[in-house]
């Protein structure tokens, strides 16, 4: 079939099948009641000429329609003869940085419900205001299996999992809410063997308190301290995106044409790691069947090279670096992020606090967004608290932080030696597509970035 | 019969035999969504053809209740194996897993919804008869070509393009519930993006526009929309950082207004309500808006693209008010939520193939003010015109809002420049008691309908003075 499709001006031509598995738990009111599966499989044909691509999915494992859609890709990008026949041989992929089992087999189904019963429990235990627990599991196995243009064959078995927690509390007539979660590649046990149930409940259930009593946030640019791990979505937002291939390509990007320019401060490195065994963000192979890498992406201040899926890296003269991902069989595959981190710098995190005369301490985050042409950028704190001369004062309510991308790492002044990543919460979306990643940083202090609170506005 | 007929006639024959299977395998009710989807989309950028992505995917989602000591519990189920032993093992798969989930005293089996009789069924389809949406890909690109090309002529500032993009679709939903209610409806959608950029290096603008509608000769000219699209792009250039921090009236043209609508809808969902998860659980019956506001929300509007006989578990929707002269008349409701918050369903059960039931609005309508934006920008003396709204900074438990924005700073009456780099923050239940304006220009997007919106006394955060 791939020999089928393949015109002799195509640059590229690949198949993807893919059979994706899930199953998710839920409790509400101390009981499992939500219980979903799905079971889904499909294939994807992709012929690219130049800057053209034709894709074609389809859900039906049937051979007319596996053809037809065959034939679709190749009539859409390429014109021309046949090429010659090419021999399929199979590839080991590169890494293994997870076992390739159905995290489902790890646990039982009552074992997963008396997981999250217990999550009910202990929370409600922590404090009497605990008015509402919800908490969810999720798992699900995802097989690839890749044949590109050359004939070579690569499988991925990708397990995921997931553990949710989130909490709302009452005091008064004030009511809040905390969550807290994490997950990774591999088994559904290994959540059981972990504290992770214990960890996350408490979190969830000490960020709704603490939001109970917070103040409302300052308004303004001030210098903003951020903790390690989560807080890393600082990167991905700023930066991150705008240095994705696709973008770059076509000029559209704040951070067009900058490779060898300074973009950040002398001592800040940021780096994408697909690599690092049992993330969420790392993969064995990308959808395109290259070896996932670490690619640096700014090193002491300087950009040194984008993330790049195969055309993008074709087209541009680069090499493709392991970054071509796709949400499923049925999107196109686009340069996304894996993990994305900064390296670790020489300041003790208690230094960098105190060196805070007035701002804000921002340890955790809801989403982000970016506009990555303008550089524009916002993230949300989910947990930040009011600094004055280096003591924390009081938790401030979630505010939103603007800034733009390609000035933000400039002001970065102090990097921590406690490099974090996420707990492995983190999902990225573009064009529609959502793929899991991960983020990580040190603690670190920004000179200025505009806080959005509603204290101090005047009229 | 056309070729829409034999396929709604096909899927309601297969979604009758998933229900068989259910019930062998142990349900008691059961009810599931059969869909099929093919689609195309055409990408184009600085006038070539980018990419052409076709689609071809089916579904079936199945939800099965068990008979289990202290009440029924249920599982959900979906599978894009939709051959005869793709459905028995679906049926089997969901028994097994109802049989995991706990009872529960509230749940609501698919049996004795209100459902809409023959009649209604059959009133509907004639008044929504079946229409293509008149494209292919020949079609899609010429369109997408002669959008970005608009676009791309209409103004010098304009230096590049993130491409325009033509898709169009069919699908067609099935729905069939163990008390013997089946019906399909296909659906048919046509759409036209595009995006381009202003300026250069560290100082480039982007916007876009895009229209959607059921048959692609309805949509507006690919013209109109590569013109705005130019137009937006090319009056953010130059846009500075917003100097200082300070309460001032916010106008939402209606692209971000939506939005504004959307945190309400969130905030009235009855399962939010129920698990005390809105800053709105107590307000049923209040006025929360000023007198002019009305919200209403109708399944059946000639230009609403959410148009529905019925809800996710086959309850007739009929059109209702959600805000009448600024007071709070409904929560939305699935069978399950109305049961716990003793109503009836208001008809808002919203149901995908995969996970469990939720709840969302039909066609939603804010209805328009007199004013034109002009004269709302008149009565503002010092304020930000808001275009874009970024990030996530709504807290749907309290209400708190932040986000960041970018627009035209207003003064003296008049929009002067274009600014960036700031916040608007405040707490939603304020916002909309501080709704002073509403334009006359109500905007249709998909499935809302809105009009400019004023807020007065907004936080607004930026750069050092």
């Amino acid at each position: 079939m791939l020999n089928l499709m393949i015109p002799a001006t195509a640059d590229d031509a690949d198949l993807y099948l893919e059979q994706s598995s899930s199953e998710s738990l839920a409790l509400e009111e101390g009981r499992v009641k939500h219980v979903s599966a799905s079971t889904h499989q499909g294939i994807g044909a992709r012929v690219v000429c130049g800057e053209t691509a034709g894709h074609a999915y389809t859900d039906r494992f049937e051979t007319a329609a596996l053809l037809e859609a065959a034939k679709a890709a190749r009539a859409i990008a390429g014109q021309g003869q046949q090429r010659a026949p090419v021999a399929i041989h199979s590839q080991p992929s590169a890494h293994q940085l997870y076992l390739p089992e159905n995290p489902a087999s790890g646990l039982s189904m009552q074992d997963r419900k008396t997981l999250l019963e217990s999550i009910d429990k202990l929370a409600r235990s922590l404090d009497p205001r605990v008015k509402q627990v919800f908490a969810s599991l999720s798992n699900s196995f995802d097989i690839v299996d890749i044949f590109t243009m050359s004939g070579q064959h690569l499988s991925d078995a990708r397990p995921l999992v997931r553990l949710n927690v989130s909490v709302v509390v009452e005091s008064g007539d004030k009511r809040e809410t905390g969550s807290a979660g994490g997950g990774g590649r591999f088994t559904l046990s290994h959540i059981q063997q972990t504290d992770m149930v214990e960890h996350f409940t408490r979190e969830a259930v000490r960020m709704a308190l603490l939001n109970l009593d917070a103040i409302a946030a300052p308004a303004g640019p001030m210098p903003v301290v951020l903790g390690p791990g989560w807080p890393g979505i600082l990167l991905h937002e700023a930066i991150g995106h705008g240095l994705e291939g696709d973008f770059n390509r076509k000029g559209t990007s704040v951070f067009s044409n900058k490779i060898g320019k300074q973009v950040a401060a002398a001592g800040v490195t940021v780096v994408d790691d697909g690599t690092i065994p049992n993330r969420r963000g790392s993969l064995n192979v990308d959808d395109e069947g290259t070896a996932t890498s670490r690619t640096v992406l700014i090193e002491n201040g300087i950009l040194k090279g984008y993330m790049q899926d195969k055309q993008n890296a074709r087209l541009m003269g680069m090499p493709a670096t392991g970054n071509g991902r796709r949400e499923s069989y049925a999107d196109p595959v686009l340069p996304r992020m894996t993990n994305t981190f900064m390296l670790a710098g020489n300041d003790k995190p208690e230094d960098i606090l105190a060196s805070l005369d007035r701002g804000i301490y921002a340890v955790n985050f809801g989403g982000g967004q970016v506009d990555i042409t303008s550089g524009k950028f916002v993230f949300t704190t989910s947990e930040a608290y009011l600094v004055e001369k280096g003591k924390i004062i009081a938790p401030v309510k979630g505010a939103t932080l603007i800034g733009m991308g390609h000035e933000v790492l400039k002001k970065v002044s102090m990097v921590g030696n406690d490099l974090e990543l996420d707990p492995g919460v983190g999902s990225c979306g573009k064009d529609g597509q959502s793929v899991p990643v991960g983020v990580g940083m040190p603690t670190i202090r920004v000179d200025e970035l505009t806080v959005g609170g509603t204290e101090g506005g005047q009229s | 019969m056309n070729q829409s007929n034999s396929m709604s006639t096909k899927l309601e024959a297969l979604n009758t035999r998933l229900l068989d299977y259910a019930r062998q395998a142990g349900a008691i009710h059961a009810d599931a969504l059969i869909v099929t989807d093919i689609g195309e989309s055409v990408s184009v950028r600085m006038g070539k053809i980018e990419s052409v992505e076709r689609e071809d995917s089916q579904g079936a989602g199945l939800r099965a209740f068990v008979e289990s000591t202290g009440g029924l519990a249920f599982a959900s189920a979906s599978t894009s194996d939709l051959s005869d032993e793709g459905l028995r093992k679906l049926a089997e798969q969901t028994i097994a897993m109802a049989r995991i989930s706990e009872p529960d005293p509230d749940a609501v089996p698919p049996v004795g919804a209100m459902h809409p009789d023959a009649q209604a069924l059959d009133d509907w389809r004639r008044k929504h008869p079946y229409k293509t949406h008149g494209w292919d890909t020949e079609t899609a690109k010429e369109a997408a070509l002669a959008c970005e090309q608009a676009a791309l002529s209409y103004d010098k500032a304009i230096s590049n393009s993130d491409g325009a993009q033509a898709s169009f679709g069919e699908s067609c939903i099935t729905y069939a519930s163990s008390d013997g209610f089946v019906a399909s409806f296909p659906n048919v959608s046509a759409s036209l993006s595009v995006s381009v950029i202003a300026g250069s290096d560290e100082d480039m603008q982007t916007d876009y526009a895009y229209d959607q509608a059921r048959v692609a000769a309805t949509l507006r000219s690919a013209d109109a929309i590569g013109r705005e699209a130019a137009e937006r792009t090319a009056k953010r250039l130059g846009a500075s950082a917003y100097q200082g921090s300070k309460s001032c009236p916010i106008v939402f043209e209606p692209r971000v207004a939506k939005s504004l609508i959307g945190h309400l809808l969130s905030a009235i969902n009855g399962r939010a309500v129920l698990q005390q998860r809105s800053f709105l659980a107590d307000s049923l019956g209040k006025k929360i808006f000023p007198e002019f506001i009305h919200l209403v929300d109708d399944p059946d509007h000639p230009q609403g693209l959410g148009n529905r006989l019925f809800d996710g578990e086959g309850t007739a929707c009929k059109a209702c008010d959600i805000i009448a002269a600024g007071e709070l008349k409904l929560f939305l409701t699935d069978r399950y939520a109305a049961g716990r918050l003793q109503q009836p369903s208001s008809g808002h059960a919203r149901r995908g193939l995969t996970g469990d039931i939720g709840i969302g609005s039909s066609n939603v309508i804010l209805q328009p003010g007199t004013d034109t934006p002009e004269a709302i920008l008149q009565d503002i003396q010092s304020g930000i015109l808001i275009t874009e709204l970024m990030g996530f900074g709504v807290n749907g438990v309290n209400g708190d809002y932040s986000r960041g924005a970018a627009g035209f700073l207003i003064e003296n009456g008049v929009i002067t420049s274009p600014v960036q780099e700031f916040t608007i923050a405040g707490n939603l239940l304020n916002m909309f008691a501080n709704i002073s304006h509403l334009g006359s220009d109500l905007t249709w997007f998909a499935s809302t309908a809105v009009p400019t919106i004023c807020v007065q006394g907004m936080t607004v955060a930026g750069q050092a003075e």
